[in-house]
């Protein structure tokens, strides 16, 4: 392999990794403010696919225009989806873990089933993007808009909520509620408004993604399962609940699936993201900045 | 004799008025009919040994636990049922035994969050010159995490993030705990000033001279039951107390 071809590789897998990074930082910021695993989160970002089409279809803009619509949309989608169904799974008396789990695997399911249905299972693609099929020459290296795109939205998220758990109020409130939910009331803080909007949060991270995925990827309703499968492999090699853990990580499985993708035949190219998940599993089961 | 209480004395107006309250835990009554009242200004001390209900009878003001029969009046509202951050917003702030701070959080932060009720407004720090007067060591602490703090500052902490909510009425479940003793005066001391700048107290406690003394009346509790009440002089000098409490 070249330098070039090398460089290629490199950058691609970057710039692929910052956007599974902003995938599953919304799956981690909403099990570490509440023990939760969200197992519809791929089907947030199936939504968020199609909120852009449909955005594309309904005004003929750029969809790229249409992407803070999309994560507006998608708060909501999450923080409903809390109040809706989450919020009642974790009064459950008994077999709380349990509950949780099949609770947002069926809001998986339902959500997969009502895009089959209202959706039809046909794959759709946005053609319209000015982003669309240009690339970027830079020295010898081929990034595509899109991807580059991707990563700029990805990097500017994580810098927004960097600052928004640093500095604002809202952040404390989400920390402190990660740190001590049965405490917030203490200082008149409603737990169920802080989970509700850290599950908007989370969605609207996804939905950021999704916007940007939606001008380059196929979309149709099962889209959500492949991104999701690796979104929880993101968390894991990130430490469960570490926002920011799942920054580097996200980076760390883009890197591993575009050299794998370079050496082995394509079908086989998550196999090295999966066995980095085993390799986790194995050597570090809290992840790199985990703290389970 | 002096006039201790101005409940007693007539003058003063119920702050907080407890009537018949009953919870249970799975079945198993923890407090049971307990009626009491405190005044605007006063301190009142709950005793009792342990597992008499005085934490009970805490939460269940508090609105963290649930109580299955009775009223909690305050300030002419009923609040009994309403969540917990209501009743704070309302003006009841309450420090559990074991503090509830936000252990990774620094000083500055927990205190910060103590004072989320008033975000946004310009005098929102307002209650932080108390805070300092009060615990002058939590000014040196600021950028530490709460884990990090002795027993004691812990304590002193916990007393004012809840002092951050501005309370009208601060109840405080056994203080005194897992603190050296040369604190345990500090935060008797401490209770006071808060009490002469305003603040309603409901205290529980088990070191029942240190109470008695800054206290203006007090309730025994026994198996979940109020078994005896009146001044903090006619407790203290009650023979069945002195004999139970203070080994006399």
């Amino acid at each position: 392999m070249t330098a070039q071809a090398l460089l290629q590789v490199l950058v691609s897998g970057l710039l692929m990794g910052l956007l599974y990074a902003l995938i599953a930082a919304g799956l981690s910021l909403i099990f570490g403010l509440m023990d939760v695993v969200n197992f519809a989160h791929g089907e947030f970002l199936m939504l968020a696919m199609y909120a852009t089409f449909g955005f594309v279809f309904a005004t003929h803009l750029d969809p790229v225009i249409g992407i803070p619509l999309v994560a507006a949309l998608l708060f909501i989608v999450g923080a409903f989806c809390y109040a809706a169904v989450v919020r009642y799974a974790m009064r459950a008396k008994a077999n709380i873990g349990m509950v949780q789990i099949f609770s947002t695997f069926g809001l998986a399911i339902f959500l997969q089933g009502a895009a089959q249905y209202f959706l039809t299972p046909d794959y759709r693609s946005i053609q319209a993007s000015w982003f669309g099929d240009k690339t970027l020459n830079l020295a010898g290296v081929f990034l595509p808009w899109p991807q580059i795109l991707g990563g700029l939205v990805s990097v500017m998220a994580f810098g927004a909520l960097y600052l928004l758990i640093a500095r604002t109020d809202l952040g404390k409130a989400l920390e402190a509620t990660r740190e001590d939910q049965g405490a917030v009331a203490l200082v008149g803080i409603d737990k169920n408004r802080v989970f509700a909007i850290g599950w908007g949060l989370g969605a609207a991270l996804v939905g950021l993604a999704g916007g940007v995925l939606a001008i380059f990827y196929y979309i149709h309703p099962q889209v959500g399962a492949a991104f999701g499968g690796i979104a929880y492999v993101t968390v894991a090699l990130g430490g469960f609940g570490s926002v920011f853990g799942a920054l580097v990580a996200g980076v760390i499985v883009g890197l591993v699936e575009a050299v794998t993708a370079s050496i082995l035949p394509p079908a086989l190219k998550n196999i090295g993201i999966y066995a980095l998940y085993l390799g986790v599993l194995f050597f570090r089961p809290s992840g790199l900045f985990g703290k389970l | 004799m002096t006039p201790s209480s101005p409940l007693i004395w007539g003058t003063a107006t119920v702050l907080l008025d407890v009537k018949g309250l009953s919870t249970a835990y799975q079945g198993l009554i923890a407090i049971s009919d307990i009626s009491l009242n405190v005044a605007e200004g006063e301190i009142v001390v709950v005793a009792g040994a342990n597992g008499a209900g005085k934490s009970t009878l805490l939460k269940s003001i508090s609105g963290m636990e649930v109580p299955q029969k009775g009223e909690v009046i305050f300030a002419g509202s009923p609040i009994q049922g309403m969540a917990g951050h209501k009743i704070t917003a309302a003006g009841i702030a309450y420090v559990p035994e074991n503090k509830r701070l936000f252990p990774r959080l620094s000083v500055e932060d927990n205190l910060r969050v103590g004072s989320y009720l008033y975000r946004g407004r310009p005098d929102r720090y307002a209650p932080l010159d108390k805070v300092f007067t009060l615990f002058p060591r939590l000014k040196e602490r600021l950028t530490q995490r709460a884990e990090t703090l002795s027993g004691g500052e812990q304590q002193m902490l916990a007393i004012s993030r809840a002092l951050m909510t501005r309370p009208r009425l601060l109840m405080l479940d056994e203080p005194s705990q897992g603190i050296m003793p040369k604190l345990v005066d500090e935060i008797f001391e401490a209770v006071k000033a808060v009490r002469d700048s305003g603040v309603t107290i409901l205290l529980v406690e088990q070191r029942l001279v240190e109470s008695l003394e800054i206290a203006d009346r007090a309730y025994v509790l026994q198996t979940g039951r109020v078994t005896l009440q009146g001044t903090a002089k006619e407790i203290a000098d009650n023979p069945e107390v002195r004999k139970a409490y203070l080994g006399i």
